[in-house]
């Protein structure tokens, strides 16, 4: 069986060896119970057999033995013991007492069975003055072993009593120590289970002691942990929330327009505009998704084998009908697989994010170079463009969630760099911004080459 | 009536602004806080519409500064934070009122409407001059009854016009009514819009004076 309570197994690991213990204990007090009750018994005896020896004397030449009272009364303890006895001669000749019954070996008592009784025996001889070959004569006393035993329970149970007394005890301060001992537990349980903390405080139990006071400190820590996952979660929500007001005014204003506008061609323009709204929006509502995929704790991490070169292909074919109707000549630059570890669908949209940005940056006429190499065991990705670049003062920020450089005409949602700097760094990577050779923006990501 | 509208998306403004002129506003935007006082310079705008969120120089900060300079033009507020505290401190700096993105255009409108009510100290969303009749809620003028067809411009100036009825209008304040940024205002041409409204008027009891070296003046023959 298998106990799953402290306070039981802290019970059992303590009473069940003391009362193992105690049952030894009661096995040898068992035997020096006994050893008590023979040692009296048998000075009872010869005590009785003395005095009838001493009774035995020669009158008128003969042999004569008389029993004193005293000598059986002895025996009479109350538990109506039966006492047997006989004098015999050194020849054998009974003087008086029962016949037939067993003699012990002196000087050391036995027990016998006589007339259905198990009795206690014991032989004493003595000379007798003037009994010629008669003397010694030896005097045999029994008794029956109710008294015996009666002596040997009453010691026994007594110290029975105290030893389960003693393990009661043990057993009771235990539980009284445990008692105490778990109270700051049962106070941390009951301080964590409380109805009012759904704020993640940390708790405070006093007096808890050294043993218990790493557990509350862990779970204050983790409380800390999650309070400022979640505090970053709420940021990122209404962050999100607020970034779509805008977008979405615009859309109910297009809308707007397009119901009241009679003329055709107005009313035309108008859905057109309000369909490549509701797309930027769309795309703005993956970036955000992306993003909060991307934050750590979110998506289970993986450790795709992904090829780099590969990805970056598969992106700028997709984006490359984007590039051809803005006029921009976007081309791939490799020398060959580009294998890093990562999270594949992120490191997609890391790329798609880099693409998006320097298409949206360029200005018609001008080109967009993806380039693909492998240098010190990283693989490095460059996505080069000719638009007007990032000045240096801004280039920490633009990394910063929703931030747009002030000014820019640009309709970014301020995610893109957010995007691919959360995944990068995922992916144990790092990435950087410096300037085009001739103008422009060159983005650098570097992450570790997955060994082949 | 003429609005100006300080909104730094590009889009949202020119879409606002597309609409408002649908409904015969006369409308002028504004992508920057720091270009609103040049834009208010000129005079003749009605009503400010403000988005809180401008780069460099925030709405707050602009609305504060209108403040100090004592321009008393009525200012709605847009703001994509919904916060009480957004909210309050707009109205603190000197707001009108506020409108929450994303917004109905109909709403925006309408709270346009109002304020340009109360800075008219009217309260009736029509107002009658003579047969004339103007509803500012569809913002269509009637002649005794029947519709009146105008174009913007002349829209423009019978509305500056009657908004004042029995005041005096000078030509410059007129002008700077009428026109937006886009356009270069010609005086003379207002000679021509006035003619052109007049034409439109006649037969009616209403009629717009010309008082020289002072400006114009739409009255009905009962006065």
């Amino acid at each position: 069986m298998k106990i799953n309570s402290l306070r039981l197994q802290l019970l059992a690991w303590v009473v069940l060896p003391l009362a193992g213990l105690a049952t030894i204990n009661l096995w040898t007090s068992h035997g020096s119970a006994l050893a008590t009750a023979n040692l009296v018994t048998d000075r009872m005896l010869l005590g009785s057999a003395r005095t009838i020896a001493e009774q035995v004397a020669m009158t008128d030449g003969v042999l004569d033995a008389t029993i004193p009272p005293a000598a059986i009364e002895m025996f009479d303890t109350g538990d109506r013991d039966s006492v047997y006895y006989h004098v015999k001669t050194a020849r054998g000749r009974l003087l008086t007492g029962y016949p037939n019954l067993p003699e012990a070996l002196t000087p050391s008592s036995t027990e016998a069975t006589y007339r259905d009784h198990r009795l206690r025996l014991l032989t004493f001889s003595q000379g007798v003055v003037g009994a010629g070959k008669d003397s010694p004569i030896s005097v045999t006393v029994g008794v029956t072993l109710a008294g015996h035993d009666a002596m040997v329970r009453r010691l026994w149970f007594g110290a029975f009593a105290q030893q389960l007394a003693l393990v009661a005890i043990a057993g009771l301060f235990v539980l009284l120590g445990l008692h105490r001992g778990l109270a700051p537990l049962i106070r941390l349980r009951d301080a964590v289970r409380s109805p009012n903390r759904s704020d993640l405080d940390p708790v405070e139990v006093p007096g808890a002691q050294s043993e218990i006071r790493p557990l509350i400190e862990a779970l204050n820590a983790y409380m800390a942990r999650v309070r400022a996952q979640m505090a970053s979660q709420r940021r990122f929500v209404a962050n999100a929330a607020h970034q779509l007001r805008t977008p979405l005014a615009l859309l109910s204003t297009q809308a707007s327009y397009a119901l009241r506008e009679t003329v055709p061609d107005a009313r035309h323009e108008a859905l057109v505009a309000l369909q490549a709204s509701s797309g930027r929006l769309a795309r703005l509502a993956e970036q955000l998704l992306t993003l909060s995929r991307a934050e750590p704790g979110s998506r289970r991490p993986r450790a795709d084998r992904v090829d780099l070169t590969e990805a970056a292909r598969q992106v700028l074919e997709t984006h490359a009908p984007i590039a051809v109707s803005r006029n921009v000549d976007l081309g791939l630059e490799e020398a060959g697989p580009a294998p890093v570890i990562g999270d594949g669908t992120m490191l997609r949209e890391m790329i798609v994010n880099l693409v998006d940005n320097a298409l949206r940056y360029s200005s018609s006429g001008g080109s967009v170079t993806v380039r693909l190499a492998a240098v010190d065991g990283e693989a490095v990705l460059t996505v080069t463009d000719d638009g007007p670049g990032i000045p240096v003062e801004e280039r920490d920020h633009v990394f910063e969630r929703f931030y747009r450089i002030a000014g820019s005409t640009e309709e970014g949602s301020g995610l893109g760099l957010a995007i691919v700097r959360e995944v990068v760094e995922n992916a144990g990577g790092r990435v950087t911004l410096r300037d085009g050779a001739a103008g422009g923006l060159v983005v650098d990501v570097r992450l570790p080459l997955a060994s082949s | 009536m003429r609005l100006l509208l300080v909104e730094d998306n590009r889009e949202l403004a020119d879409w606002l602004g597309k609409t408002l002129r649908q409904a015969n506003y006369v409308v002028d935007i504004v992508h920057e806080g720091e270009d609103v006082e040049h834009a208010l310079a000129a005079g003749g705008h009605a009503l400010v519409i403000l988005d809180l969120a401008l780069p460099r120089m925030g709405g707050l900060e602009v609305l504060r500064m209108l403040r100090a300079r004592g321009n008393r033009v009525p200012v709605i507020v847009l703001t994509a934070n919904a916060s009480l505290d957004g909210r309050v401190k707009g109205l603190n700096e000197g707001a009108d009122d506020y409108l929450a993105k994303p917004f109905q255009i109909e709403e925006l409108e309408a709270r346009i409407r109002a304020q340009l009510r109360r800075a008219n100290d009217r309260t009736a969303p029509v107002v009658a001059c003579g047969d004339l009749v103007f509803d500012t809620n569809t913002r269509l003028f009637s002649l005794a009854g029947e519709p009146l067809a105008l174009t913007p411009r002349e829209h423009a100036v019978l509305e500056q016009l009657m908004v004042k009825a029995g005041r005096t209008v000078s030509k410059a304040a007129l002008s700077a009514a009428i026109y937006d940024f886009e356009t270069d205002a010609d005086p003379s041409a207002i000679e021509i819009y006035v003619h052109r409204v007049r034409k439109k008027l006649e037969g009616s009891r209403v009629q717009i004076a010309t008082l020289r070296g002072l400006g114009y003046l739409l009255r009905h023959e009962d006065q």
